[in-house]
């Protein structure tokens, strides 16, 4: 486990609430992944496309700009089909068929072990998948 | 003046209905006993009348018939008679029997005329002839009781009018005293009645929406609902009942609710649609404000409790220990609920620059004028107010900890100010105990210098100077609201 800490893929944030953002890096550092944050779905675009190293999309719906966090989980899906998608949001009832396939919701606020254990249940699959 | 005592004495039998009784006026001769006598034993009551003016009470009392002699038409209270005939009510004739002198042949014009005056007389020559006579006051009387029959229809026929001209003016003096719209329209759905409110209300021309163009005076995105809703009604029966927006004669659109029910026959089929327009406008708005209120209010409480949530895991990531973290956390909490009362009073959307200063340092300051502070009046958006709060408390608690606040000689300078489109605001410590820099960044430092900085889309320089600590930070106008 420990080798492969180095090629764990990098988890890209997606948060315009610069409080919830810092703590939600936090989050994930202290969790041993590298990070990458954005206020905007904009900046994530140009984030994504210019680092291959990115393999988790952590995003809030509600955002201002040209794209909402579910516009930009199904660009990210079109464009990055094998970044994982977790979606997070303070806003309930966002119906399964909005978010893309595969992607999960979390009610915010929502418990940091929640989000961390998912991240290493999925990067767990995915390494058990490449393994294979 | 003949009194019902005198009328009593001259009638065959007592208790004689006078309305199917015949006046016998005879003054002369045998013929007044005769004729009575006679129609008695065919059971025909009779009155005597002695005189033209008792025949005329008589007829004012609505006498079956009379019998008069030829000759009695011309006694005194002639004209009197002749006045009591042309003034009978519309229904009545009273039917004479003139018992004739001789021929048509031999009468002058003068008593032609008498005859005439009667109306409704017919002639019997004498002697009397007993059949012919009692044929003719049974004429008489038979067609006196068919003038009593068309006299009640006549009379039901005026109270069934009244009744409709009374219950027409008051269904009126409702439908046009209440505050809402009424309407009535045939089975097909034809408009065919509006109440003066209606007319009030939308400020048409009277007749203007008859038939089918009510639908015109509807919101235009409303009409396609209204017309499907109201169409549904008039094939299924079932109630209409809708909200939508009516134009006001003002021009503008007011909410109604509509409602329509249909009057049905014995048989089930309908027979007109009554319905009624409310005005509800006032309480739609109402819902609807409260609605966005309730929706903001969500939003701004689960923002809040994401606040909370960082400054809990952000308080307990970085703690010594368990008392300080709880110390830590109250504080901080107490520091937004205080924010949050302040962005209440300033209705949320704004906050005032040196307000949101004063406030944020209140509990903070110990009376020792400690704080000097100056700046102008700036307008802050809520967000960025409430990063100003946070800062200053986060500031504040670590100069009270490590800082200027901690002995009794230190002050802190704030200010702040706009030159060139850029907002620049300054904690300035001084002569506090010599400043070591951190050996870790705490929340209060990240928080100035991401979030904050983020907040504002400006700068942010935090520098732990010997001599004191020191933040600036440079935002563009833009980033205040």
């Amino acid at each position: 486990m420990h080798a492969k800490d180095t090629k764990r893929p990098a988890v890209l944030i997606v948060e315009d609430e610069p409080l919830l953002r810092m703590d939600a890096v936090d989050m994930i550092q202290d969790a041993g992944f590298k990070t990458y944050d954005a206020p905007s779905a904009d900046a994530a675009i140009e984030i994504i496309g210019s680092h291959d190293d990115i393999g988790v999309l952590f995003t809030d719906i509600d955002m201002p700009g040209s794209m909402d966090g579910l516009k930009l989980a199904e660009y990210v899906r079109a464009g990055w089909p094998s970044v994982k998608i977790l979606i997070a949001s303070g806003v309930i009832g966002v119906g399964d068929e909005e978010m893309p396939e595969g992607s999960k919701f979390y009610a915010k606020p929502y418990a940091t072990s929640l989000i961390i254990d998912d991240l290493h249940t999925l990067i767990a699959q995915d390494e058990t998948n490449s393994s294979l | 003046m003949t009194g019902l005592a005198a009328l009593a004495d001259t009638t065959t039998g007592l208790g004689t209905n006078i309305l199917s009784a015949v006046a016998v006026v005879a003054p002369r001769g045998r013929d007044d006993a005769v004729a009575r006598q006679l129609l008695a034993k065919d059971g025909i009551a009779t009155v005597s009348a002695p005189t033209l003016t008792t025949l005329s009470n008589l007829i004012a009392q609505h006498v079956g018939a009379v019998l008069i002699t030829e000759e009695a038409l011309n006694s005194a209270g002639a004209q009197e008679l002749a006045h009591v005939l042309t003034s009978q009510a519309a229904w009545s004739d009273v039917p004479f029997i003139v018992l004739a002198n001789g021929t048509s042949r031999d009468r002058s014009e003068r008593a032609t005329q008498k005859i005439d005056t009667l109306s409704n007389a017919v002639l019997l020559s004498r002697p009397l002839h007993a059949e012919e006579l009692i044929r003719a006051v049974r004429s008489a009387l038979a067609a006196r009781v068919r003038q009593h029959e068309a006299r009640k229809q006549l009379e039901e026929l005026q109270r069934r009018e009244r009744q409709l001209f009374e219950s027409e003016a008051k269904f009126q003096a409702i439908a046009n005293s209440v505050d809402q719209m009424i309407w009535s329209t045939l089975p097909d759905g034809y408009h065919d009645y509006y109440n003066n409110r209606w007319y009030e209300f939308t400020g048409v021309p009277h007749g203007s929406t008859d038939g089918e163009s009510w639908n015109g005076v509807f919101h235009p995105d409303d009409q396609a609902r209204a017309w499907e809703l109201w169409s549904h009604s008039l094939t299924t029966g079932e109630i209409y009942e809708i909200e939508y927006r009516l134009r006001h004669h003002s021009g503008d659109y007011r909410w109604v609710l509509g409602r329509a029910q249909p009057v049905l026959d014995r048989s089930g089929t309908i027979l007109r649609w009554y319905g009624s327009c409310t005005d509800i406008h006032e309480i739609k708005v109402a819902q609807e404000q409260r609605q966005l209120m309730l929706g903001e209010m969500n939003h701004r409480v689960k923002n809040t409790l994401a606040m909370v949530n960082v400054m809990v895991s952000q308080t307990l990531r970085l703690a010594d220990n368990l008392p300080d973290a709880q110390t830590a956390l109250q504080s901080r909490i107490a520091m937004m609920a205080q924010a949050h009362d302040r962005l209440i009073a300033a209705s949320w959307a704004e906050a005032q620059m040196p307000a949101v200063v004063d406030a944020a340092l209140a509990p903070h300051r110990t009376g020792e004028s400690r704080f000097i502070i100056a700046g102008p009046e700036v307008e802050v958006g809520s967000k960025q107010a409430l990063a100003v709060t946070m800062a200053l408390h986060e500031l504040s608690t670590n100069a009270a900890k490590y800082g200027a606040l901690s002995n009794n000689a230190g002050k802190v300078r704030i200010h702040w100010g706009v030159t060139d489109d850029t907002f620049t605001f300054t904690w300035e410590e001084t002569g506090g105990p010599p400043v070591d820099a951190p050996k870790r960044r705490g929340f209060g430092s990240r928080m100035i210098e991401q979030a904050l900085a983020s907040y504002f889309h400006g700068n942010v320089e935090l520098s732990f100077k010997p001599n004191g600590l020191c933040f600036t930070l440079n935002a563009p106008m833009s980033g205040l609201l």
